[in-house]
């Protein structure tokens, strides 16, 4: 099945149908994409910050990691769950759209640095848990993660922007 | 009232400042100036949200509670102020639709509210000895906060889905 017949086939899926045709539910489902920021983004910000040795400096890596990692995983979840809802709802005007293809390229871009991440310097973090100058690999791995995530938000916010109006 | 032609005129103001103009005419400064907007969203509330986790013990229970919030403060802080001044700038583009935007109203009251709280009552909790706080107080000022800064967000979100004043808010207008 190539992409466009797939999207067209989603498109006329009955949820589909019913996330255009409700009122409330695309705007309580973008409600709940856009302040799961505050889980998602603010907290993978702080754990970068902590990465670049600027924030929380006196708390153990390990530890930030430890306690921050079960937050941005519920808050990832969130953003995808509420993300491919509000993509079933227009899928082919989604599509469309240059920055939608542009955010999830960014998104495999995050998801490849964090593995990258774990499979390297992350998994010797007893190493340097409490190191004031963090590996340079962390700080890499820091620097990348915050300017995906940041041109990521600019992109969402841009599909919104180039979505036809409803 | 005085008050109400004074935050009218107000209104007008920046509607016609330089950089209320400025904005509105420039095809890419408003997404751009939101996009901070976003951005602010996300590390303030991410904040606010670890420290009340931590208020109600459900994260970094092994630190005192006074140095988890030393040390998200300057975040706090600063990402508050990008909020307020982006926020600004994007209310100078149309503000005396504003308002009278019934959300754009909702959500100035309870922004004024959570700041309130957030600098008396939710500071003196956060940096006090937890051992002198009762558990039920720290979760009563957990939930307050969120709900606060939730009526914010929500006010936002709300602002451009209402094109015009909403009938049951013309008591507060007129």
């Amino acid at each position: 099945m190539s992409i466009a017949s797939f999207l067209q086939w989603l498109s006329n899926t009955q949820f589909s149908v019913m996330m255009r045709e409700s009122t409330w539910a695309e705007p309580i489902v973008e409600t709940i994409h856009v302040l799961t920021l505050t889980l998602f983004l603010g907290l993978a910000a702080l754990l970068d910050l902590r990465l670049l040795g600027v924030a929380m400096k006196r708390r153990r890596m390990s530890e930030v990691l430890g306690q921050l990692n079960p937050c941005l995983f519920v808050g990832f979840a969130v953003m995808v769950v509420s993300g491919v809802v509000l993509f079933s709802g227009d899928p082919v005007s989604f599509y469309s759209t240059t920055f939608f293809k542009v955010k999830m390229i960014m998104l495999v871009l995050a998801g490849l640095n964090v593995m990258i991440f774990n499979a390297t310097i992350g998994s010797k973090v007893a190493e340097w848990d409490l190191d004031l100058k963090t590996p340079r690999g962390a700080k890499a791995a820091a620097v990348v993660s915050l300017v995906l995530w940041v041109l990521i938000v600019a992109a969402g916010r841009g599909i919104a922007y180039a979505l036809p109006p409803p | 009232m005085w008050l109400r032609s004074l935050i009218l005129s107000f209104c007008h103001w920046c509607n016609n400042s330089f950089f209320g103009h400025g904005i509105r005419n420039s095809a890419w400064l408003f997404p751009f100036v939101e996009i901070f907007h976003l951005l602010a969203l996300g590390v303030l509330g991410g904040t606010i949200l670890l420290l009340n986790l931590r208020l109600v013990g459900l994260r970094f229970r092994d630190e005192p509670i006074s140095e988890l919030a030393q040390d998200v403060r300057p975040w706090m802080l600063g990402s508050l102020g990008v909020m307020l001044v982006s926020g600004f700038l994007l209310f100078s583009t149309e503000a005396v639709k504003m308002y009278g935007n019934w959300a754009f109203r909702w959500k100035m009251t309870f922004l004024l509210l959570a700041i309130l709280f957030t600098f008396t009552i939710h500071r003196k909790v956060t940096m006090s000895d937890e051992a002198r706080v009762a558990p039920l107080w720290r979760w009563v000022v957990a939930v307050v906060s969120v709900l606060l800064w939730t009526g914010v967000g929500l006010g936002g979100r709300a602002i451009g889905y209402v094109a015009s004043v909403a009938p049951s808010a013309m008591i507060w207008i007129k």
